[in-house]
């Protein structure tokens, strides 16, 4: 090991508990919860195996008012959940890593889809996170029964294994509304003064130490500044005041900032945030607390972390994102290969299925993440090749890069060709955008790693600037297997998911009209007045408009679908459109264009023909006309409007299938944008599957994956019934 | 015509390397090979003026040095040519540049070559003496550093382009039989294709002794050799240091800096 880093591998205690190192995975939601025991244990297993010193589950519901469907909570409600839990305490343990749960009720921000109760909290306000929901104040009875909810709860997570009991009070949930002035409007002993705020949070904390704090570490999440002001909690005031009231409770403090509405000023988007950038708030705890520190902030370079460590800033390493992109962080760190660590982009796509709610995390990172047990994937080690089949992979950017370096990792002969001087296709070009600069590395990883993968083989081969392949080209060019990775291009004609059909004027040939690519190339003047045309949801138009609107354009954004719809749930919205502001870029939301010419186009309101609908016969409009169209003017005119695959390479191969054979190829295959555009983590997901299946009859398409549902017959409880019974 | 194209595994060291202890070498765990970059260059000229002049023009890639060799003429096959000529036994080792050529030059007379395309240099050693080297024991006109090559199978001559000084071009026209010493970007080199590879695996290289050649083993090894590394070393590094504090603080280090260097 590097001695510069082995403040990082230096144990702590926390209470009953010692802590290996100090590389802690703080609470964060995956998608699993309790009814997904399989990927729980799995993918956080993997962390403990990867050196993580500390485990935890995501958030855990301590009771059904406390129900965030469909967000997925892990829950703790009872002994069926304590017996699917104890599938992960179990397998975290054997790696001796401390394992902890994160104790939660929502109050008004857990809308209780599922369970239908009603939440309560410290006075009656609607959640300022979710959707038309209301809590009920409580009177000094619910602060006891909820207070019990807890001390519950602690009883069976000590049941089920963990190590490390939390009482949740970060991200403005319950015990957080009890010491906010925003939340907490009470005039009794539970409200007003800093004390009487605190009270609920110090009780409870009290209780659960009281009921398991012999056995288990007792730590509390608490955000220490709702970067509000006045309206909330602010450090050097009631932030480190309640500090030192519950030090003595507390075995190990995790502390964070912002709150539940805004919290991508906690798990800061690379494109605003830096690695560290809680510390200037989170630097004050140490100041007034005896006992252990950790916190989050993207950190993902050793030397930061033990700079962090060596100035009394923090004396724990929390990470959420880092251990996703890598769970082996620790111990490349710890084995000096600092070099091979898979670095955390910040682009929060991981975050953004807890917020669509529902689906199972992914990384765009890393491909093996949430595919631990549902396909097997240990993002370290790979299956041996199990044929002497050589591989041609066309294409290096997320998609192409990722299929040749696991393929490699595999042992296979691999050749990954591209026109590009460099790795990383796409990536390259987003990776140039303001702040979106760490997105690259994505591209430096698996740069670095086909590098060294590239010198075990003599037979494989990264041909960078290559001349362009073409169907002779791929036909004879000795492969057993082809995989095609051409990428995608934004659209030239306006084609969009709004009309599915060109924009009547509208061509990406004419000097004033400009394609994404045409940006990055810079290959067209771009005018003063600016019109981009947006049909996409993500970070494209709104990106282009930053660069450009910097560059001192005047710059609008006409858009038919909701505006960085999908960065809402990468926690990029708020600042994005505060940077909007600052930038006099005007929206003109939901619009669509009829035609277009030199210096104008028609824009007209998408909801602007009649609401009512009728039959009026063939060739008919059912609603009456839309007679909304304006002319807007430009100088240039950018089209965002929708992305289509490259794939005349693909269809000349295809069409030449007969001549496969003579050739000696197996098969060609599809992956990437080039099968369908796609979030560059699906593309790398892509290459990642097809190159752990390539030996499949037929690789193209995915082999199934290991589903975790309720099996009927088979009841949650132990000891009850799945029969359908009726209350008569 | 024949070419023939000596080429050569440069040594590329690890990022951290260690000094044997007699001194003289690097240690061979900390060295890896590979193709000396050069003769990428040279290999694709020879392979665009065989394409050219298809029937007319063969090319043959050939090394000195043991089996390890065979890869760096291998991945020559794997883009082109029908065989490779490796030249090794134990009398060779620790041979100088010149030496080396004794070899190279013997192989062009045995093959009947009227053309070698040598790399200007190698990465590794950096010496630029091979290839000219081989003229001079030849007897042939040579020119170094070639960034352009063109060949009339008529009149049987070459015009080939130097770069010079200050962006000055400088145009040659040389007969042959010569030697040319082929400087990087002359063109792009191919890659080979896998097909190339595979094939690759079954073209003949010939191994060729000294005495094969007709080259006396003392001409060879250290004893045939003028030059012998006598140290290998790592230069000490002088230290960078960011001077911080307030600027009198700042100030106060740079004299300290300024007095320590010239030796107050």
């Amino acid at each position: 090991m590097d001695s510069k880093y082995a403040t990082l591998f230096e144990p702590i205690k926390i209470g009953p508990k010692t802590l290996k190192n100090r590389f802690y995975q703080v609470p964060h939601c995956i998608g699993a919860g309790s009814d997904k025991p399989g990927f729980q244990a799995a993918h956080r297993s993997m962390k403990a195996e990867g050196g993580w010193g500390g485990i935890n589950t995501e958030y855990c519901s301590i009771h059904p008012e406390s129900d965030d469907t469909n967000r997925v909570s892990a829950r703790i409600w009872d002994e069926g959940d304590v017996r699917n839990l104890k599938a992960m305490t179990d397998e975290v343990h054997k790696y001796g890593a401390l394992v902890g749960v994160e104790l939660w009720y929502g109050g008004p921000h857990a809308p209780c889809l599922e369970s239908r109760q009603t939440p309560r909290g410290p006075s009656q306000y609607a959640s300022d996170f979710e959707t038309q929901s209301y809590c009920k104040e409580m009177d000094l009875d619910d602060i006891k029964m909820v207070q019990q909810f807890y001390v519950d709860a602690a009883l069976r997570a000590r049941d089920a294994g963990f190590d490390i009991v939390y009482v949740y009070g970060a991200h403005a949930y319950l015990p957080l509304q009890f010491l906010s002035p925003f939340y907490n409007k009470r005039t009794d002993g539970y409200g007003g003064s800093l004390e009487n705020r605190a009270r609920f949070w110090l009780e409870t904390l009290e209780k659960v130490r009281g009921a398991v704090g012999s056995d288990c570490a007792i730590a509390t999440r608490f955000a220490v500044d709702s970067l509000s002001g006045q309206e909330g909690i602010q450090v050097e005031d009631d932030g480190m005041r309640f500090v030192e009231l519950a030090d003595p409770l507390v075995d190990v403090w995790d502390v964070n900032v912002g709150v539940i509405a805004e919290w991508g000023e906690d798990a800061g988007p690379s494109r605003f945030h830096r690695m560290g950038h809680q510390l200037p708030w989170q630097r004050f705890i140490k100041l007034v607390s005896k006992k252990p520190v950790l916190g989050v902030g993207r950190f993902t370079d050793p030397e930061k972390m033990v700079e962090v460590i060596r100035a009394g800033q923090l004396d724990i390493i929390g990470a959420a994102r880092p251990s996703i992109a890598d769970p082996f962080l620790p111990n490349k760190i710890k084995e000096g290969r600092v070099d091979d660590i898979r670095t955390c982009i910040g682009c929060n796509v991981c975050i953004s299925r807890w917020e669509i709610g529902g689906p199972p995390m992914v990384c765009t990172q890393n491909a093996t993440a949430g595919e631990e047990y549902r396909r097997g994937w240990h993002p370290e080690k790979f299956e041996p090749k199990k044929s002497d089949d050589t591989i041609l992979v066309v294409g290096a950017g997320p998609s192409g890069s990722e299929c040749a370096r696991v393929l490699m990792e595999r042992g296979y002969t691999v050749h990954l060709v591209d026109q590009a001087d460099k790795i990383g296709g796409y990536v390259n070009n987003v990776a140039s955008l303001p702040g979106l600069g760490e997105w690259g590395y994505h591209r430096d990883y698996r740069e670095t790693q086909l590098n060294k993968l590239v010198k075990k083989n003599r037979d494989s081969q990264i041909a960078l600037g290559a001349k362009p392949l073409d169907v002779d080209g791929i036909l004879g060019y000795g492969a057993d297997k082809v995989v095609i990775a051409t990428g995608a291009h934004w659209n030239r004609d306006g084609n969009s998911a709004l009309t599915h059909a060109p924009i009547p004027g509208i061509n990406a040939d004419l000097p004033y009209m400009v394609t994404p690519e045409q940006i990055f190339a810079g290959s067209k003047p771009i005018g003063k007045r600016v019109l981009i045309l947006n049909a996409d949801p993500y970070y494209m138009a709104p990106s282009l408009a930053h660069k450009l609107a910097e560059a001192g354009h005047e710059v609008k954004v006409a858009t038919g679908v909701d505006l960085g719809r999908y960065m809402h749930f990468t926690l990029e919205y708020p600042n994005i459109r505060r940077l909007f502001n600052e930038l006099n870029i005007e929206i003109i939301s939901d619009v669509w264009a009829s035609r277009a010419e030199e210096g104008r186009i028609e824009l007209y309101d998408v909801w602007g023909d009649g609401h009512k609908i009728q039959f009026n016969g063939v060739g008919q409009s059912p609603r009456t006309e839309n007679r909304t169209h304006k002319w807007h003017e430009f100088d240039t005119l950018v089209l965002v409007t929708g992305r289509s695959s490259n794939v005349s390479l693909f269809r000349g191969i295809k069409e030449r299938q007969s001549e496969w054979a003579s050739n000696d190829i197996k098969g060609v295959y599809l992956i990437g944008d080039a099968l369908a555009p796609k979030l560059i983590a699906d593309a790398t997901f892509d290459g990642h599957r097809i190159a752990r299946e390539i030996e499949e009859a037929n690789p193209q398409y995915p082999q199934p994956y290991r589903r975790e549902v309720a099996v009927w017959g088979v009841a949650h409880m132990p000891g009850a019934t799945s029969e359908i019974r009726y209350r008569l | 015509m024949k070419i023939l194209v000596p080429v050569k595994q440069v040594e590329i060291l690890d990022e951290d390397f260690d000094v044997q202890d007699d001194g003289r070498s690097i240690d061979p765990d900390c060295i890896e090979f590979e193709l000396n970059e050069w003769d990428d260059y040279s290999w694709e000229t020879a392979l665009q003026l065989m394409e050219k002049h298809e029937g007319t023009v063969e090319a043959v890639p050939m090394t000195v040095g043991d089996e390890s060799a065979d890869d760096g003429l291998r991945k020559c096959l794997a883009k082109g040519g029908e065989r490779a000529i490796r030249v090794w036994d134990d009398s060779v080792a620790g041979s100088d540049p010149i030496a080396i050529a004794r070899l190279i030059a013997a192989a062009a007379k045995k093959e009947d070559a009227q053309l070698v395309l040598a790399g200007t240099q190698s990465t590794d050693q950096a010496h630029g003496q091979t290839g000219i080297a081989v003229a001079a024991l030849l007897g042939w006109p040579h020119v170094a550093v070639v960034s352009a090559l063109d060949y009339s199978a008529a009149d049987g001559k070459l015009t080939v382009r130097r770069e010079l000084e200050g962006g000055v071009e400088e145009e040659i026209e040389v007969a042959l039989p010569a030697v040319l010493t082929i400087q990087l970007g002359i063109n792009e080199p191919r890659y080979a294709s896998l097909r190339g590879i595979k094939q690759a695996k079954t073209k003949t290289v010939d191994l060729l002794s000294p005495a094969d050649l007709g080259v006396s083993t003392d001409q060879l090894g250290e004893t045939g050799s003028a030059a012998r590394v006598r140290r290998m070393y790592i230069p000490e590094r002088s230290k960078a240091e960011l001077i911080t504090g307030t600027p009198p603080e700042q100030v106060k280090r740079l004299i300290e800096i300024v007095n320590e260097l010239k030796g107050a």
